[in-house]
C-alpha cells in the first residue's frame, strides 16, 4: 500500500516535471545567474527541496561518481540520488538532487562528495530558499477612473505561507522599454494611479517571501497583460466655465452691435442718396413723373422761386396806373425793359433789400403819383372796360405775405393762392402774358417786410370781378411783373368786408388814395 | 478594594489577537538577537545545557492543531528557562538586554495564545510515534543555539499556530 503511494507520488513528481519542466529549468537557470554558492538549493513548494552544482565537462559522465549526503540538526544523516539536467537554453548541465521529505524552520545540512572527496558542504534553512512560482490569473481592467487599472490576481497555493509573501507589479505603456515598479505586501490588489489616460499598458507581476517568516528569491514575471485607461474626460467645471465665457462674450458683442447698429449700418450698408426732401412727392405722390409732378407744382415752383428771391434777390417793381394804362403801354413796354435792366443790376449786386425795405423807387415815380392823384379824385372816370382793355396782367401786393414768410407752409400756401395758372384777364393776351408774367415774377425783385409782395396775378380774377361801386381801394396794377399795390389806409378791413376771399393787403398806406379796387384773389 | 472589585465582577475573557504583525515583531527581535550575539566579543555567556523545544516543521503531517496549542505553550515555557539560565551567564550589556526582551515576548506570547482559546479543548497527539503528551526537546549548549532555536521556533510553530487558530479564522472570514 504504502510502496503503491510512493509510485504514485513519483508518477506525479516527474509529471510535475515534466509539465513544469520549463519553469523549473528557468529557475535553476535563473539560480545559476543569481546565486553565488556553489551548492545551489531551492523549495518550489512545501514537500521538495531541489539542491544543483554545475561542474566541468569533463565530469559530465560522472554523475554517478557523485554523492549527496543531507541531515537535520541532530538526525541521522541519509543520502539522495544525483541526477543530471540539460539545460537547453544556455547549453549547459547541472548535477542535482532532490530531497523527498523536508522540515521546516530546521538547520539542514548537505554536503556533497565526489569520489569520496568532500566538494560541497552548506547548512541552511529549508524556509529561507523559497523559490515559487508566478503569481496565477493575473487581471487588469480599468476602473472607470481617468487614469487608473485595477491589477489583481491570486496568490501562490501554500497553506500557511499566503500571508507572508510580497509582489511586485511593474507597467509599462506598450511598446515602451520604461517601466515602473510598484511593492505590495500582504494584498493581491493594487490599483495603479497616475497613468496616461486613454492609453494601453502592460502589466507584470511576481512573488517573493517577505523575509519574516519565509525568505527566498523573487519568482520568474508572468505573462504580460493589457490594460487601457479611460480616455481623457473634460472635467465639468471646465466645460461650465468655457460655456460660461463664450455666453458672456457672446452677449457683450450683441450689446455693441445694437448700440452701435446704425452707425454700423451706416457704414456697411450706406443709403442711397435721394433727391426727395427737395422734391417733396416727386417719388412716391407722382412716381417720379417729374413733369407730372412739375405741372402739379407749378405754382408751387412760382412761389418757392419767388420766395426765393425774396429772400436773395430783391426785385424791382413797376407801379402802372390803370386809366392810363391803355395810354401809356409802349411806355410801359419800355419801362419793364429798364426795370428789367435795373434788376440785372441789383442781381449782380446781390443785395436783399427784403427786411430792411430798401425800396427802389421806379423812374416815374412821380408820374405814377400824379396818375394816381387823379384817379382818387376821378374814381367814376375808372371802368372796368378800361382795365379789361388793357392786356397786362395785375398782381396785387398784400402785406400778409410778411406773416406767411414766417410759415413756410403758410408761405407756401400763400404763394399757391397768388401763383395759380395765371387766368388772363383780357383773352387775347392771357397765355402770352402769362408766360411773360411768369418770367417776369421769376426775376421779380421784391421787397420783404412792410414792402412785402407776393406774387398774386391779376390772372386769377376773373372778369367781372372788379367791381366797379367800391368805394375806398386803389389797387396799382403792375402790368409785366403782375405785382399791384394797395395803397389805401384802410384796405385790409375794406377787403374783409367785402367777403371776399381777398387774401394779401399790402401795408403802404396811402392817404391819396381813397378808392381801391377788390380783387377777389381765388385759387 | 481593587482586588475586591475584581473578586465580585468577573473578569471578561481577553479578545482574540489575531494581527500576525505583533508576531513578526517579534520574530525580528529574536532575529536581531542572533546578530547581535554573532558580534558579541566577551562576555557572551558559557556553555552549558539548555532544554529547548522542537522547531522542525513537516507540512505534510501538519493537519490537527489542537496538540500544537499545548507543544506550543510548553516550548514557551522551556525557552523563557533556557534563556532566564543564559542570562546569568551573559554580561554583555547588549547581549543582556536582548534577552531581558526575549523573555518579555515570551511571556507576550503566551498571553495571546491564551486569547486564542486554543488550550480548552484536549490536545491529541500529532503522530503515533510521540509517547506522551509532553513535548520532544532538544538539548543545545551555547547561547547562539538557543537563540537560534528561538527564531526558528516563533517563525515556525507558533506562527503556524495563530495563522490557524480557528478564532483568527472567524475574524478574517
Amino acid at each position: 500500500m504504502r510502496i503503491d503511494t510512493l509510485k504514485v507520488v513519483a508518477v506525479l513528481c516527474v509529471a510535475f516535471v515534466t509539465i513544469g519542466g520549463q519553469s523549473f529549468e528557468s529557475k535553476v537557470a535563473q539560480l545559476l545567474h543569481d546565486e553565488a554558492d556553489d551548492l545551489k538549493c531551492f523549495v518550489e513548494g512545501k514537500k521538495d527541496l531541489t539542491c544543483f552544482w554545475e561542474e566541468e565537462l569533463e565530469r559530465k559522465n560522472s554523475h554517478d561518481r557523485y554523492t549527496f549526503i543531507y541531515s537535520y540538526e541532530k538526525e541521522k544523516s541519509r543520502t539522495c540520488d544525483v541526477s543530471t539536467l540539460s539545460l537547453l537554453a544556455s547549453n549547459r548541465t547541472v548535477f542535482l538532487c532532490k530531497l523527498p521529505q523536508i522540515l521546516f524552520f530546521a538547520v539542514l545540512h548537505v554536503q556533497v562528495l565526489h569520489d569520496g572527496r568532500m566538494l560541497y558542504n552548506r547548512s541552511l534553512n529549508v524556509e529561507n530558499v523559497l523559490f515559487l512560482d508566478p503569481p496565477r490569473n493575473l487581471t487588469v481592467v480599468s476602473s472607470g477612473k481617468e487614469g487608473q487599472l485595477n491589477v489583481s490576481w491570486l496568490p501562490p497555493l501554500l497553506k500557511y505561507i499566503d500571508d507572508s509573501m510580497i509582489y511586485e507589479v511593474r507597467y509599462a505603456v506598450e511598446g515602451s522599454h520604461m517601466g515602473k515598479v510598484e511593492e505590495i505586501k500582504a494584498s493581491t490588489k493594487l490599483i495603479l494611479r497616475g497613468l496616461q489616460p486613454g492609453t494601453r499598458f502592460k502589466v507584470w507581476v511576481r512573488i517573493k517571501p517577505d523575509g519574516v517568516a519565509y525568505d527566498g528569491y523573487w519568482s520568474a514575471w508572468t505573462e504580460p497583460v493589457f490594460g487601457a485607461t479611460p480616455p481623457r474626460d473634460m472635467d465639468p467645471l471646465i466645460v461650465l466655465l468655457v460655456l460660461a465665457i463664450a455666453l458672456i462674450l457672446f452677449i457683450l458683442c450683441v450689446t455693441v452691435i445694437l448700440s452701435h447698429h446704425k452707425f454700423l449700418l451706416k457704414k456697411v450698408w450706406p443709403d442711397i442718396p435721394t433727391p426727395e426732401h427737395k422734391f417733396p412727392g416727386l417719388l412716391t405722390v407722382y412716381e417720379g413723373d417729374f413733369k407730372e409732378w412739375m405741372r402739379q407744382n407749378n405754382g408751387n415752383m412760382w412761389g418757392r422761386s419767388a420766395h426765393i428771391y425774396t429772400e436773395e434777390l430783391p426785385s424791382p417793381l413797376e407801379v402802372l396806373s390803370e386809366i392810363s394804362l391803355a395810354s401809356h403801354a409802349n411806355s410801359q413796354i419800355e419801362e419793364r425793359r429798364t426795370l428789367e435792366e435795373e434788376e440785372e443790376k441789383t442781381e449782380s449786386e446781390g443785395t436783399d433789400s427784403g427786411i430792411t425795405g430798401s425800396w427802389q423807387e421806379p423812374p416815374q415815380a412821380h408820374w405814377f403819383m400824379e396818375q394816381l392823384r387823379a384817379l382818387q379824385e376821378n374814381p367814376q372816370s375808372f371802368s372796368q372796360s378800361m382795365l379789361l382793355e388793357s392786356p397786362d396782367t395785375y398782381v396785387t401786393l398784400n402785406q400778409n405775405s410778411q406773416r406767411a414768410r414766417a410759415e413756410d407752409d403758410s408761405q407756401v400756401d400763400d404763394i399757391c393762392d397768388e401763383s395759380l395758372p395765371l387766368q388772363t384777364l383780357f383773352s387775347s393776351s392771357g397765355t402770352s402774358s402769362l408766360s411773360a408774367s411768369r418770367s417776369d415774377l421769376g426775376s421779380l425783385q421784391q421787397s420783404s417786410g412792410s414792402g412785402r409782395l407776393s406774387s398774386q396775378s391779376s390772372f386769377e380774377y376773373p372778369n367781372h370781378t372788379w367791381p366797379s361801386n367800391r368805394p375806398g381801394y386803389t389797387y396799382m396794377a403792375v402790368a409785366d411783373s403782375g405785382v399791384s399795390m394797395d395803397y389805401s389806409p384802410m384796405s385790409s378791413s375794406r377787403i374783409e368786408d367785402l367777403g371776399k376771399r381777398v387774401i394779401y393787403t399790402n401795408e403802404y398806406k396811402n392817404e391819396i388814395f381813397g378808392h381801391k379796387w377788390a380783387i377777389s384773389g381765388q385759387c | 478594594m481593587v482586588f475586591v472589585w475584581l473578586c465580585g465582577h468577573p473578569v471578561s475573557p481577553l479578545r482574540p489577537i489575531c494581527d500576525l504583525r505583533v508576531l513578526d515583531h517579534f520574530v525580528r527581535e529574536a532575529r536581531d538577537s542572533e546578530v547581535i550575539m554573532r558580534g558579541c566579543r566577551g562576555g557572551c555567556g558559557v556553555m552549558n545545557s539548555y532544554f529547548v523545544p522542537l522547531t522542525s516543521v513537516d507540512f505534510a503531517v501538519l493537519e490537527q492543531i489542537d496538540g500544537q496549542a499545548e507543544e506550543v505553550q510548553t516550548g514557551l515555557s522551556l525557552l523563557v528557562q533556557a534563556l532566564s539560565a543564559a542570562r546569568n551567564t551573559v554580561s554583555s550589556s547588549p547581549l543582556i538586554s536582548t534577552l531581558d526582551n526575549n523573555i518579555s515576548n515570551m511571556h507576550s506570547l503566551s498571553q495571546i495564545l491564551y486569547s486564542l482559546h486554543l488550550q480548552q479543548g484536549r490536545s491529541t497527539a500529532l503522530s503515533d510515534d510521540s509517547a506522551s503528551m509532553s513535548i520532544q526537546t532538544q538539548e543545545v549548549s551555547t547561547l547562539p543555539e538557543l537563540l537560534q532555536v528561538q527564531s526558528s521556533f516563533l517563525r515556525g510553530k507558533v506562527r503556524l499556530l495563530f495563522s490557524a487558530a480557528p478564532a483568527c479564522q472567524k475574524r478574517n472570514r
